[in-house]
């Protein structure tokens, strides 16, 4: 993802937490607060998951954060989870590769959220 | 307008349940209660239970049992209440399950998804209206006929003396 990429990111999810939180700037950062809680925790988890013996905690996970990426308008991370989830519910597995690259969208989503905070 | 009708959300997912709550709300249903996970949920039921339920699928985040065990277990306590499975499985035999264990409706979560449960809870909410007036109307219509029947002993009485 490039920069452009990173800020079009961030201004989307500005407009749909503000569109969610009707404008009331505290449930706005609320709302924020309560995305970080989850998804930081999940990204440590992802991170220190191992693709060669964990790939059903990593599907649970993605399962997890796919929803919430989505809401707060992260089509792109939507889309790379939920094809990751299909591929090891099909019983196939995902490469480290993968993950890595799954896990450093999530982080750069994260930044957005705390960048949405300040 | 507030919307006379009760509303359980069960979802693992706690920041969507939190919004779509706050959403609800904003849309005129005052009293929506949320679930974190299935047990507690059920723990919480009681025979007469009125609330419409928005059920998530996988609660594995939550607790032990899946939105369609859930089901079950409600279907068999409170077969009246009304389900609307909330899911991010987009799978056909997720789909036709539920259905067939008696849910309303069911919905893929989605960017327009929020929208959607509230539609299908305005239908709930439509059908508890009419269902209500039908009662109503029913109690009118018994009241009429005891009136005419309570007269007509009392014109007959009234002859016969």
């Amino acid at each position: 993802m490039d920069g452009r990429d990173a800020v079009s990111s961030a201004s989307t999810a500005m407009e749909i937490i503000d569109r969610l939180s009707a404008g009331d700037p505290e449930k706005k950062k609320y709302y924020i607060r309560l995305f970080l809680d989850t998804l930081e925790p999940e990204l440590v988890n992802l991170r220190a998951a191992d693709v060669g013996s964990d790939q059903e905690r990593i599907r649970s996970i993605l399962h997890k954060l796919k929803s919430q990426v989505q809401t707060i308008g992260a089509a792109d991370a939507h889309a790379m989870m939920s094809a990751h989830e299909q591929t090891i519910k099909s019983g196939g597995g995902i490469s480290q590769s993968e993950l890595d690259t799954t896990c450093d969208r999530l982080s750069t989503l994260i930044q957005n959220l705390q960048d949405l905070l300040k | 307008m507030s919307k006379h009708l009760k509303i359980a959300l069960v979802d693992d997912d706690i920041p969507n349940t939190e919004i779509l709550r706050d959403f609800l709300i904003r849309n005129g249903y005052s009293h929506v209660d949320k679930y974190h996970d299935g047990e507690t949920f059920l723990d919480s039921l009681d025979r007469f239970d009125e609330r419409a339920v928005v059920l998530d699928f996988d609660l594995s985040g939550g607790g032990e049992i899946n939105g369609l065990e859930v089901l079950e277990a409600l279907k068999e306590r409170s077969p009246q209440t009304h389900v609307i499975f909330f899911s991010g499985q987009d799978s056909l035999e997720v789909a036709v399950e539920s259905l067939k264990n008696g849910a309303d409706d069911y919905i893929v979560k989605s960017n327009a998804a929020f929208a959607l449960v509230k539609t299908s809870l305005d239908k709930v909410y439509d059908l508890q209206v009419l269902r209500s007036n039908e009662k109503r109307n029913q109690r009118i219509s018994w009241s009429l006929a005891l009136g005419w029947l309570v007269t007509l002993v009392g014109v007959a009485i009234f002859v016969a003396n």
